[in-house]
């Protein structure tokens, strides 16, 4: 069964590499997009008469940008395809759940995008000058390992939530700015007013990103951290059992309608 | 002649109805509305607190200019897709072996993309007087109307030219969304032109809207026609300039093809 399981991962893996990775529209998402952003970013920063762009926020966080608008993108351009290519139907009829489908895929997109954030970090070092002197090497990593769960929590849930609904696809495609705006992809989340901040509260990369961004700059607050770190658990936790709420509601629905392709 | 100038016309209303029979008017309110001014509308918030991180004084100039850039990524992505939808959908060759101009055929087809983004930059303008207290009461709106009419105008040969090159590559569009993404830098969006390295300025210089958008700021600032008068040529001129570059580089693709037959299969 174990070894039935380690043969479906990798090999949806090793399609959604192929299929979806290994692609232009890949490119740019997850380099020539955030490439821009920072260079908006840096190019801002030198217009307000800043010697140096802040490197944390302008080159990494354009990393940060990358992996999310890869991760919406590719999500929904799955199940998409899915619905459009008529194999939706195959998929929730077959033995293996789309659940489980959705999730190998979202880590796998997850992963994909992990590519942008490297090049950022490598851009911030090898190009800019950016030194790991003074940052919170374990803070970053678990911070990254949490971001890299959050994502993929909501990765899991909007594949799902496409394909409950073909309606929640017009909704999906408009989420790539609201999110990183709110969440402070390219600043800190201070810099928002704070009703904002508030709302953000409720959106687990936000918690994880914080975290990762204050290691970035040093810190070391163990306090701090951890309830960031929490937070981005608890959420993504919540998400994970909405999916799995409305997995079951749906495939309810779809053994009594027989109506899959149409809801 | 007149009959030909005539036909002409009726071609290119013809393909315009058309076009928004199968564009606009399946679109859902929230669909259209959304994507008019959803994305653009986050976008530019992510860029006023990116700059507010930074110390960029002045998130007007921001706000500005990517309302001004909304006519052009319509313009721009209005030519594109009459061209390479065509492509996508397997009847390229059926409008290429019609004896209509294609210049009527495509450009109609963008009508209602330019008038689309020209509304939507005005209703633009006037959500940004009433969230970010846009003050508009010294503004030529004529001359802004105009300026906005132009920069959809002048991108429209950008997009020939992106719609030409998706008859050669199935990626046409995600080169386009590639450029589109470049105009944040290049064209004085978010920051002056003055901001970019010497060569970036120099490349900025040679696109469309780069003018345009200097010529509308400049009317926000309550600036007359003689003030503008010679950017509004200099935008004309450049426009001029890629529309031709498109319309021909598109022709020459279409007798390339006539020669291989393989228009539909590259």
């Amino acid at each position: 069964m174990t070894h039935l399981r380690w043969g479906l991962i990798k090999q949806q893996m090793s399609v959604q590499f192929l299929v979806r990775t290994m692609n232009p529209l890949s490119l740019g998402l997850f380099v020539i997009q955030p490439a821009v952003f920072s260079a908006v970013g840096m190019l801002l920063s030198r217009a307000a008469g800043n010697s140096t762009p802040d490197l944390v926020y302008s080159v990494i966080g354009g990393g940060i940008m990358g992996m999310w608008s890869g991760l919406v993108f590719t999500s929904t351009f799955d199940i998409a395809g899915d619905r459009r290519n008529g194999m939706l139907e195959l998929i929730v009829g077959s033995p293996t759940s789309l659940n489980l489908i959705e999730s190998i895929r979202t880590f796998t997109n997850v992963l994909s995008g992990l590519f942008s954030l490297v090049l950022a970090f490598m851009a911030a070092t090898f190009i800019f000058g950016y030194s790991f002197t003074g940052v919170n090497t374990w803070g970053v990593i678990v911070s990254l390992l949490l971001l890299l769960f959050a994502m993929w929590s909501i990765g899991v849930f909007l594949a799902n939530f496409l394909a409950w609904s073909r309606l929640s696809g017009t909704f999906v495609d408009y989420l790539e700015m609201p999110i990183a705006f709110i969440c402070g992809f390219m600043y800190p989340i201070r810099v928002l007013p704070v009703w904002l901040q508030h709302i953000s509260g409720a959106i687990p990369i936000r918690w994880a990103l914080e975290a990762m961004n204050e290691s970035l700059l040093g810190s070391f607050d163990l306090k701090y951290l951890t309830i960031h770190w929490a937070m981005t658990i608890f959420l993504s936790l919540v998400l994970i059992a909405i999916t799995t709420w409305m997995q079951v509601k749906v495939h309810d629905k779809i053994r009594l309608s027989g109506e899959l392709s149409s809801i | 002649m007149i009959d030909k100038f005539v036909h002409i016309i009726r071609i290119y209303f013809a393909e315009a109805w058309l076009s928004y029979q199968g564009r606009f008017a399946i679109t859902s309110p929230f669909g259209y509305i959304a994507g008019k001014l959803g994305f653009p509308f986050f976008l530019m918030l992510f860029f006023i607190f990116m700059g507010k991180y930074v110390g960029f004084s002045d998130p007007l100039y921001i706000v500005i200019g990517n309302i001004l850039l909304i006519p052009a990524s319509s313009g721009m992505g209005g030519v594109t897709l009459a061209i390479s939808d065509e492509r996508q959908w397997g009847t390229l060759s059926y409008v290429l072996g019609s004896p209509a101009p294609r210049g009527p055929v495509f450009m109609g087809r963008a009508f209602y993309y330019i008038v689309d983004g020209f509304v939507t930059a005005l209703l633009g303008f006037g959500i940004a007087a009433g969230i970010f207290g846009l003050d508009l009461s010294t503004v030529n709106i004529f001359l802004l109307m105009i300026c906005s009419l132009l920069i959809a105008v002048t991108s429209s040969g950008l997009g020939f030219l992106f719609g030409s090159i998706s008859l050669v590559t199935r990626d046409g569009w995600m080169i386009l969304s590639t450029f589109l993404s470049f105009l944040y830098i290049l064209v004085g969006v978010n920051f002056p032109v003055a901001s970019l390295p010497m060569i970036l300025q120099k490349l900025s210089w040679g696109l469309p809207l780069t003018r345009g958008i200097m010529a509308a700021r400049l009317v926000m600032e309550g600036e007359g026609w003689s003030s503008i008068s010679s950017l509004i040529t200099g935008e004309v001129l450049v426009g001029l300039v890629y529309i031709f570059i498109g319309y021909f580089f598109f022709l020459f693709l279409e007798k390339r093809s006539m020669h291989s037959g393989t228009l539909d299969a590259m």
